[in-house]
């Protein structure tokens, strides 16, 4: 039984990786990822409202009809959403700042809908709870990994400190977006190497 | 399939409703931390573009809010305002505070802005900002080199749009001061 559990966990994290592997969630992928603080943030936010989500949608999924399943997976997530986007404004007014529009935008962020469809809406309440922590923090280290690399070499500092010397003349371009398409794919090219040589 | 329709009316008012209430709460709960945080921010702007005052009044003329600045001898040292205008990817919002005896700017601050990091983000270091400290009232002309003449302003390498931005808001926050309150103290 904790095996099987720590099978969904392990999911997200390589084998079914959202951003690797599926490809889905692209859009703050490819927006945010230009500092590590705002990369990070991101993730936490978006494996905050993918668990919650989950945790409520499992539990329910027997009440809700077939035909609204849709909309009330939505109603559910925007709940979510709203409630992250508050909190962030009150407490970490800075990182509010930064990511400002790309917190609301999670709700239309198709990892989340999808997780409900394909895995929420199946399985019981335990096993949601693996299968978002297993893919929230999948997304997670995805965005940190690109994040880190384009801070580097867009802007010579990792977290905002200063790691490559007066000497490196920044690359614009990764902080731009063409930076994060050129990062994410050069990325995802790696990750099917590795996994072709492992098979 | 053949779910009746009052369900799923009825699914999707109680979700809403349960989602409605728990969300006034967190609104209650968060709200004032929040306006905490952008008073502070308002402050704290102040502080820095009308640097020599002790007070500040928030005035309206004309349908616009003004800040006024206030020395402990009750002299008004300097005005500010918030003025807005397009950036490169949104609307960038800052405070011009200026000086009308001497007519110069005291200097800006940035409060919202959407600009590239890196590069139009820039508009919120000290080496942009530095531009505005004593400037003359006018026509700003964005350069990119070293600023020969008192109108000129240093563009940010690689982000001219956001430095013409910045100057235009400045420029315009300028004319609806001296508008308002005449070119005199």
């Amino acid at each position: 039984m904790l095996k099987k559990l720590f099978v969904d966990f392990k999911n997200g994290l390589w084998r079914e990786n959202p951003i690797i592997v599926l490809v889905i969630g692209m859009c703050p992928t490819l927006a945010v990822t230009n500092t590590v603080e705002n990369g990070l943030a991101m993730g936490i936010a978006t494996s905050f409202v993918l668990l919650s989500s989950e945790i409520v949608i499992s539990t329910f999924k027997n009440y809700i009809p077939n035909n609204v399943r849709i909309p009330s997976f939505i109603l559910i997530i925007a709940t979510f959403v709203t409630f992250t986007d508050y909190f962030l404004k009150a407490f970490f007014p800075d990182i509010a700042a930064s990511l400002s529009l790309f917190i609301p935008l999670i709700v239309v962020n198709c990892l989340i809908l999808g997780r409900q469809e394909a895995f929420a809406s199946k399985n019981p309440t335990h096993r949601a709870i693996a299968d978002a922590l297993g893919m929230g923090l999948g997304f997670t280290w995805v965005l940190v990994l690109l994040s880190a690399v384009r801070e580097l070499l867009g802007m010579g500092s990792i977290f905002g400190i200063e790691i490559l010397g007066s000497w490196y003349q920044p690359m614009v371009i990764m902080v731009l977006p063409a930076g994060a398409f050129i990062s994410l794919g050069i990325l995802v090219g790696l990750m099917n190497y590795l996994k072709r040589r492992g098979n | 399939m053949d779910t009746k329709i009052s369900k799923l009316i009825l699914t999707l008012t109680v979700i809403g409703i349960i989602s409605a209430i728990a969300l006034s709460f967190v609104y209650q709960w968060t709200t004032p931390y929040i306006e905490q945080h952008q008073m502070e921010a308002r402050e704290e702007a102040l502080r820095d573009v009308i640097p020599k005052a002790q007070e500040y009044e928030e005035v309206e003329k004309e349908g616009q809010i003004f800040f006024e600045g206030y020395n402990s001898g009750g002299n008004r040292t300097g005005v500010a305002m918030i003025a807005s205008g397009p950036g490169y990817q949104n609307i960038i919002e800052l405070m011009v505070g200026v000086n009308l005896n001497s007519q110069k700017v005291y200097g800006i601050k940035i409060l919202t802005h959407e600009e590239t990091p890196g590069l139009g983000a820039r508009i919120t270091g000290d080496d942009y900002k530095e531009n505005y400290i004593d400037k003359p009232f006018g026509d700003y002309n964005v350069v990119k080199r070293e600023p020969q003449s008192e109108l000129e302003v240093e563009a940010i390498a690689g982000a001219t749009i956001s430095s013409k931005s910045v100057a235009k808001i400045v420029e315009n926050a300028i004319e609806q001061i001296q508008d308002v309150y005449g070119g005199g103290a």
